[in-house]
């Protein structure tokens, strides 16, 4: 049985990384970003964005003044037991989050959605929120992904029923028109981790897109040919208008295009695109049965990729 | 394009020569604000509790400030955006006399034409960097903190050649964004051709 002591004091450290240290896979697009940058501006800027985040590990200060909303993933072994149980695991996320924000990792940022009242925490009705998926095994993975206002707010996270008759050409038409309308000016914080549900009803093309922005390894491909060319072609379209870092004028606009997919009604397409701010903050630990916690370079929400 | 280093308060000579696209860094006295402020004194009949005259900068902005050791202490700093307050700003620029508004994004056509009669332009960050930032800015005070909570207060702050940031409006109400998105709807449409998909697409209407 794992111990309330060892998942809470692994779910700290996981929000703490994710909050305060660019992951390696998000570093490693940057450096590349910066590499083939031909615009002077957007190179500094690019530059400026990750010498700052490189001191915010040092520093032990957030990544971003946004610290976003907080959502958790946990992976769950089958066979695993926790002390406490699964609500006890919640109310521990819960503890380590209003710790993150005493401590200033993270920003009071979530709110009373009609009174404005802030909790001072970021502890309210349904935040944080928590997702599970249930595989083979007695250990807990934990993900901790912050998602930022900038890429949630303005049009980066959107939903349209794309007919059988449009198919993929109906999908990568309505995927670049959303992220040209959310980029603008910057908005949605480029160059982005985009991220695309496929399939489901609505609202499960929307939580692919989600984990996609915010849990595939950034640089991986989706095993299906099919879905590794919509990702293919879709970055080189998008890196190819010129939106740039923060929407000044630029040749990098994506880091990723990461496409999710789930089977579908006859009746249509649900697609959903969610973009993930450049920052692209996220951490994962895991816990075996005998309470050893390990920090996981990459979620791993969907197997190697 | 031209780079200019400014302090405050800015005076009108100060901004009517910046041209978008130009890069410019602020030192001097400003002040932070996001929606809650703006709602308080706008919708809710409140009087600002400090005058603008000799602070003429207003950076949207929720700040991480601290308490450390009685002295107030700025954790992280970014420009937010200011786009979600376009329903304030023309009267922000007007009777806060404002002469320069930071913020992420940029501002909407009303307040851009209230910025070329008033005098004032906004400028947008570059990039998404705290670190390179916060040695920058000395916090002197804050208001409202107890009405409006720790990051949506007016905090001052001393800025000292704080930057880079790209003028996007200027007094003649041009926009650095609308000239780009020009140039950004030609290269969608050859992106959009290169995949197949014509000018004539138009998706099957399913509701």
């Amino acid at each position: 049985m794992i111990k309330t002591e060892a998942y809470e004091k692994a779910l700290f450290e996981t929000i703490k990384r994710g909050a305060t240290e660019i992951s390696p896979d998000v570093k490693t697009a940057f450096e590349k970003a910066i590499e083939k940058e031909t615009i002077l501006d957007a190179k500094k800027g690019l530059l400026a964005t990750l010498d700052s985040m490189e001191m915010s590990k040092e520093r032990e200060n957030p990544l971003c003044v946004d610290t976003g909303w907080p959502i958790f993933y946990f992976k769950v072994g089958n066979n695993c037991e926790l002390e406490g149980g699964f609500m006890e695991l919640e109310n521990a996320a819960r503890r380590a989050v209003a710790k993150a924000t005493e401590l200033g990792y993270l920003r009071a940022t979530m709110k009373h959605p009609l009174t404005g009242y802030d909790p001072g925490n970021n502890i309210g009705m349904n935040i944080p929120d928590f997702t599970y998926q249930f595989v083979d095994g007695d250990f807990i993975e934990m993900s901790y992904a912050a998602k930022g206002g900038g890429s949630e707010c303005f049009g980066g996270t959107r939903h349209r029923i794309v007919a059988f008759a449009d198919g993929i050409k109906g999908i990568e038409k309505f995927v670049i028109d959303s992220f040209v309308a959310s980029a603008r000016a910057g908005a949605v914080c480029p160059p982005s981790v985009l991220g695309i549900g496929i399939g489901g009803t609505a609202n499960v093309a929307a939580n692919l897109a989600k984990e996609a922005a915010c849990l595939r390894t950034v640089g991986s491909k989706h095993p299906d040919p099919m879905f590794a060319k919509i990702e293919e072609d879709l970055y080189k379209a998008l890196n190819s208008l010129g939106i740039g870092i923060l929407g000044a004028g630029g040749d990098t606009s994506v880091l990723a295009v990461n496409v999710e997919y789930a089977y579908t009604h006859i009746a249509g397409i649900a697609c959903a695109t969610s973009t993930n701010c450049m920052v692209a903050r996220r951490a994962s630990s895991r816990i075996d049965a005998d309470g050893t916690i390990k920090k996981m370079v990459s979620p791993n929400w969907f197997g190697d990729r | 394009m031209a780079e200019y280093h400014l302090k405050g308060p800015l005076t009108d000579e100060d901004v009517t020569k910046l041209k978008i696209g130009d890069t410019v860094y602020i030192s001097g006295e400003c002040f932070t604000c996001r929606s809650r402020l703006q709602k308080y004194i706008f919708d809710e009949n409140n009087v600002l509790p400090f005058d603008t005259e000799n602070r003429n900068i207003l950076i949207h902005n929720g700040p991480i400030v601290i308490k450390e050791n009685g002295k107030w202490k700025l954790v992280s700093f970014m420009p937010t955006s200011s786009i979600r307050f376009e329903k304030w700003g023309a009267k922000s620029v007007s009777e806060w006399n404002l002469k320069m508004i930071v913020g992420k994004t940029t501002m909407g056509e009303e307040t851009a034409k209230m910025m070329k009669d008033k005098k004032c332009v906004h400028v947008s960050p570059r990039s998404v960097s705290p670190n390179l930032w916060i040695d920058s800015i000395e916090v002197q005070d804050v208001f409202l903190y107890d009405e409006l909570g720790r990051i949506e207060a007016a905090w001052f702050f001393k800025l000292n050649d704080l930057g880079p940031f790209i003028v996007d409006i200027d007094c003649e109400g041009n926009n650095y964004f609308d000239h780009l998105d020009k140039d950004i709807e030609h290269k969608k449409n050859e992106a959009l051709n290169n995949l197949g998909i014509d000018d004539s697409f138009e998706f099957t209407k399913l509701y």
